[in-house]
């Protein structure tokens, strides 16, 4: 699926290369001047649909300049592009949640979100949790203490989603926590220390 | 072959940009359903447009007797907004809200974007039918307002332009005595389509009596519909027991449900019977809980 040219951070993609060397800076269509300047049907649009849009990704504090097709997906951008592969790809059509980040503090399936469209807006993926000396956060030492995962594949999605379910608030019973973690699937059934995780993480948090 | 993302920062920027774009541009909300019909090439739009940046769209507000759900405003919004809330006779919506998709799909997926898409199976258009709801369409030359059932003509086939943005869905109060309460079997309980959905809506008089009934139902027809034979059985007497599961005989009699993977036509029809007295005990319960 992915070639290596294509998961170095900010390499010029294959796609952009096939839409022309644009520099930087050639920006997405611009709304303005499709709105001055009345436009009919496909003949004008085309030519931006091989454009790469230029935009910047804000993860977990960095800046990344991104020369991207259009109808790349978060998760795709920041696998394949920014480099950080631990957002997972289960099913890439919102049915499993392991590609669970953060845009804006709120959780989203990065795989039903296209790059373009969270530009300018923090994005926290499970590298941008530990801390800079290393030191873990209390939800990821939590499913480590628990042993809430086998294989580990839904697990980052399982901990962005676990932040999330206790800064919502809905962390305060162990009904509550299945139901809010009820959109991450785990195929090794580590369901059970799940909760456990979660139930510690939110007692350090409060305690 | 990609899309060009047009972002569109009003309203005006983004109907005039549908209209000289021409029928092969697609707005873009969520992207929640989008993003997965343009990757399974359901949908090869060459021009998107966005308008999740198009400020005033997003939020609910009440005034005047009137709730005003923008076309922006998230799923979670509508399952967390109090007035929507258990115990209130508006929690059918919530209901609603809380069982589309996970907890992710609804902190991304909008209200406009489910009524847009005019899926069958949307899981917000039976109770925002079973209040009566109507829309409003903006388009290059300007407003419309529709009722919401006469918006849909056939699985993700609308009355709507393709240059006309749905931007606000809103109902007007329930008179005292009422409450909605929304139904949904689908073959699990998180992340699932329905294979039956059931919004029932009663307003009753003080002397118990019907004054009022919607019942609503979403994939039980190639539209989400109205059941209103049900429904006009149950209006002027008192829905006991026996009144109530007449209505549901009736209600079957509206609908025309498919076959396919989900769920056979014979066992939606077996779902709609049941859950359709279901939802209006369920209403008579919470208005009568409400009166004591
Ligand atoms: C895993 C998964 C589970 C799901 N489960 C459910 C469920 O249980 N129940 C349910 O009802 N739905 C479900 N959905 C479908 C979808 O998430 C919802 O219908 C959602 O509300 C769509 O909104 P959106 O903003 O994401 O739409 P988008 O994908 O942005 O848009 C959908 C369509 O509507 C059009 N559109 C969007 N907004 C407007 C507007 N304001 N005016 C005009 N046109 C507009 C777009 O052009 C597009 O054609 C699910 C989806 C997924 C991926
Ligand atoms: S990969 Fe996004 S939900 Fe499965
Ligand atoms: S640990 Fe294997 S899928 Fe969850």
């Amino acid at each position: 699926m992915l070639d290596d040219a294509d998961d170095k951070p900010c390499a010029l993609s294959r796609r952009g290369f096939l839409g022309g060397a644009s520099a930087a800076g050639a920006a997405l269509p611009l709304v303005a001047e499709a709105a001055t300047k009345p436009r009919t049907g496909r003949s004008v649009a085309a030519p931006d649909a091989r454009a790469p849009a230029q935009v910047t990704l804000r993860v977990n504090g960095t800046d990344h300049p991104l020369s991207l097709d259009t109808r790349t997906t978060l998760l795709d951008a920041l696998r394949e592009k920014v480099g950080l592969t631990g957002s997972k790809k289960g099913c890439d059509h919102g049915q499993c949640g392991a590609c669970t980040v953060h845009v804006d503090g709120k959780r989203v399936l990065s795989c039903l979100t296209l790059a373009v469209m969270v530009a300018d807006k923090p994005v926290t993926t499970i590298e941008g949790l530990a801390r800079p000396d290393g030191r873990l956060h209390p939800m990821q030492q939590a499913f480590i203490d628990r042993d809430a995962f086998q294989c580990g594949y839904c697990t980052p999605g399982q901990i962005m989603s676990a932040i999330a379910c206790i800064n919502e608030g809905h962390a305060k019973t162990h009904s509550d926590i299945r139901e809010y973690m009820s959109g991450n699937l785990c195929r090794c059934a580590a369901y059970p220390n799940i909760v456990a995780a979660v139930k510690q993480a939110r007692d350090v948090k409060e305690g | 072959m990609g899309f060009a993302l047009h972002e569109a920062k009003t309203l005006a920027e983004a109907t005039m940009l549908a209209r000289d774009l021409g029928p092969d541009a697609m707005f873009i909300a969520g992207g929640t359903d989008l993003i997965i019909q343009i990757n399974r090439r359901v949908n090869t739009p060459r021009d998107v447009i966005d308008l999740s940046r198009i400020a005033g769209l997003s939020g609910i507000s009440h005034a005047g007797g009137v709730f005003r759900i923008g076309a922006l405003t998230k799923h979670k919004t509508v399952e967390t907004y109090p007035a929507f809330g258990f115990g209130t006779p508006y929690a059918g919506l919530r209901e609603a809200a809380r069982v589309v998709g996970g907890h992710q799909i609804r902190n991304q997926g909008t209200v406009g974007g489910n009524l847009a898409n005019a899926s069958p199976a949307a899981d917000l258009i039976p109770p925002l039918l079973a209040l009566d709801a109507e829309l409003d369409l903006v388009g290059p030359s300007g407003t419309r307002t529709l009722p919401l059932n006469a918006f849909f003509l056939g699985p993700r086939r609308s009355v709507r332009a393709h240059d006309e943005i749905i931007t606000e869905v809103r109902f007007r109060d329930l008179p005292p005595l009422s409450a909605i309460a929304f139904l949904k079997a689908g073959r699990r309980k998180a992340m699932e389509i329905s294979i039956i959905s059931v919004a029932a809506r009663l307003t009753l008089e003080a002397d118990g009596r019907c004054r009022d009934a919607r019942i609503a139902l979403g994939a039980a027809a190639p539209t989400p519909i109205r059941a209103r034979e049900a429904e006009a059985l149950l209006e002027g007497g008192v829905p006991d027991e026996g009144v109530v599961a007449m209505s549901a005989r009736a209600a079957l009699t509206s609908v025309s449900p498919i076959d396919d993977v989900r769920a056979s036509s014979e066992y939606r029809r077996l779902l709609v019977a049941a859950l359709v007295p279901r939802a209006l005990k369920i209403c008579i319960d919470r208005i009568k809980s409400a009166r004591s």
